[in-house]
């Protein structure tokens, strides 16, 4: 009982956070719907108690190297890497429920649902980032998947938003279907479903792991390798499985683009890097693994490429700014994939470092977009004509959120892609950083028309609307984007001890 | 019957899944294939489950797929009940109006 107990204490964030949305589902029934507003306040509150239930669960952590010794259950892997992610999880969604409650093209009742499948959602990821086991990480990942189709299709009377959830759920369940046959596979060759156990071997009956497995049939094993990464890389959007990413991003209600921009990719990125990190890089099993694991880093690398060129030469071409950032957010994946692709643990840092960054600048900038949605109705770039000098505030922090984007000091995005950049060149690849140097410079065009169209044209007569608390928020999260630009040795540590609880070969920089 | 021959199955209904998806133009057809390719994982499951003699993971799975699979259609058929509703066609072509 006892030890029932402490393991179940392991999981409380979990437990909050499910016990919040029921309380959320249960008090909408029991108001009937009315007043939606008073549902997303509950939400705010239960979101402050997971937050705080997971710092504790942070600092305890420290103890014992960022990993505990055991995982509750036989399942849930419980360190700082997960943690880290729970934590910006949380603050994202926090955000985005404020984005719920601020946008004004959303009705005032009936939407208490909205705050539910939210929460859901972010239970998924809090499952999905804390697990080395594939069966709940794909159950995790589902919820997330099933709550986000009904998220953006929100607006059932919304052409466009039943067209975005459509277009979603169909490319979701091909990806999670082809994934789910790809860990069968997976499961098939090392008879086991825990990723440290796959990669490293040892189970009864098959004591040598993948790689070793690898040497004895290479094809099967690179097909169900792809195949999983396949899931991956519809979930963080990453070329060629991006189709859907501007359609529905376009579509779906803008908080709920928020998130799926935000809190989903990142999530995403976080399973990829365990995944990677447990199945690619191990302790000396076997002379090959070195090698095949390469193999994997070069197409990580390739993938990288071609997701940062695509999405920001198609950027260039948007007169939506939704459908801009929806582009933007392709090519802040391929950034990510940099540090992944460099197989090293500095580089898988600097991936878990520039997600931070992309936490702060992507939901600065989506909330402008909310913010200009409530003001001129409109989502094109052009309607923004004078907006810089009607409301300065706003439009000077989201001149700070381009900066970061594209990557410029002193913000945050510069650090990040510093760092980024750095590993990538530590581990030998030259050629993709000089890439990702000349997108930047691209992105710099498509960014900065924004800034042009706000200050450099004379407004046009419009009615004068103001939001001041989403544009209080905004300011100060344009000032955390300088701050932690500047002052960034803290979150640096955390990105490291993040890495460091993930259990990867300190010492693995090959090549 | 060997283990070969349960992969073969599921190697062959994965991809009469992929080209029921490609091939089709009505959505309630590319989801019967989204549910054809889950049901090849789940062959593929039980299957490596009966052989490899390792616990039972393969098998609780399977019964988590099917779990999945089912609450993924409930919402799937939702979606498009109001897709339907909205556009009179359940044909994802004729839903375009996000495009370039």
């Amino acid at each position: 009982m006892q030890a029932y107990l402490t393991q179940l204490g392991h999981i409380a964030p979990e437990l909050v956070l499910t016990l919040v949305a029921l309380v959320v589902l249960v008090m909408d029934l029991v108001w009937k719907g009315r007043d939606s507003k008073r549902i997303g306040y509950i939400t705010l509150g239960g979101l402050a108690v997971t937050a705080w239930v997971l710092w504790n669960q942070w600092r305890t952590l420290g103890d014992t190297n960022g990993a505990l010794a055991e995982t509750a259950f036989g399942m849930v892997t419980v360190d700082r890497f997960g943690t880290f992610f729970k934590l910006f999880t949380v603050g994202s969604l926090a955000v985005v429920t404020g984005f719920v409650l601020a946008d004004r093209r959303e009705r005032k009742h009936g939407i208490g649902e909205y705050y539910f499948l939210l929460l859901g959602a972010a239970i998924g990821i809090f499952f999905m980032v804390s697990t080395n086991n594939l069966l709940l990480l794909m159950l995790g990942l589902e919820l997330l998947s099933l709550a986000s189709y009904s998220l953006a299709g929100f607006h059932k009377g919304d052409k466009r938003s039943a067209e975005a959830a459509l277009k979603y759920v169909i490319f979701g369940g091909l990806s999670a279907g082809v994934m789910l046959y790809g860990i069968s596979l997976l499961y098939g060759m090392t008879g086991t479903l825990d990723l440290n156990a796959m990669g490293r071997g040892g189970t009864q009956g098959y004591p040598v792991g993948l790689a070793a497995q690898f040497l004895i049939s290479p094809v099967p094993v690179a097909l169900a390798i792809v195949l999983v990464l396949a899931g991956f890389a519809y979930k963080v959007s990453v070329v060629p499985f991006h189709f859907w990413t501007p359609d529905v991003y376009e579509g779906a209600p803008t908080p709920v683009t928020t998130f799926l921009a935000v809190a989903s990719k990142a999530a995403g990125f976080a399973v990829l890097l365990r995944f990677v990190g447990s199945l690619f890089l191990v302790d000396g099993v076997h002379e090959a693994v070195a090698a095949y694991g390469e193999k994997v880093g070069l197409l990580l690398a390739v993938l990288a490429a071609v997701t940062m060129t695509l999405g920001n030469l198609s950027a260039l071409r948007q007169t939506s700014l939704k459908r801009m950032l929806a582009y933007s957010s392709i090519a802040h994946a391929g950034y990510v994939l940099m540090g992944l692709a460099a197989m090293t643990p500095e580089g898988f840092t600097a991936s878990i470092f520039y997600l931070a960054a992309y936490y702060f600048m992507n939901l600065g900038a989506f909330g402008f977009l909310l913010y200009f949605e409530g003001v001129t109705g409109s989502e094109q770039v052009d309607s923004l004509k004078g907006m810089g000098w009607r409301h300065p505030v706003v439009a000077w922090s989201m001149v700070i959120f381009l900066v970061s984007l594209t990557g410029l000091p002193p913000t945050v995005g510069f650090y990040g892609k510093l760092l980024l950049f750095y590993e990538g060149i530590d581990a030998g690849l030259g050629w993709l950083v000089v890439v990702a140097a000349l997108n930047s410079v691209v992105s710099l065009f498509y960014y900065f028309r924004v800034a042009k169209v706000m200050f450099l044209t004379e407004p046009e007569d419009a009615v004068r609307t103001t939001q001041p608390a989403l544009a209080g928020f905004l300011a100060i999260l344009g000032a955390l984007t300088v701050v932690t630009g500047v002052v960034n040795e803290r979150l640096r540590t955390w990105s490291d001890d993040g890495q460091a609880s993930l259990g990867i070969p300190q010492d693995a920089a090959r090549r | 019957m060997g283990l070969g021959a349960y992969v073969a199955v599921s190697a062959a209904l994965f991809g009469l899944g992929i080209v029921a998806i490609i091939t089709r133009r009505n959505v309630l057809y590319i989801l019967m294939g989204i549910e054809m390719i889950l049901n090849a994982a789940n062959i593929n499951f039980v299957a490596f489950n009966r052989f490899g003699d390792n616990g039972l993971d393969g098998r609780m799975f399977a019964i988590f797929t099917i779990i999945l699979a089912a609450a993924e259609a409930a919402v799937a058929l939702a979606i498009v009940l109001n897709v339907f509703h909205l556009f009179s066609s359940v044909k994802p072509s004729e839903a375009d109006l996000l495009r370039e």
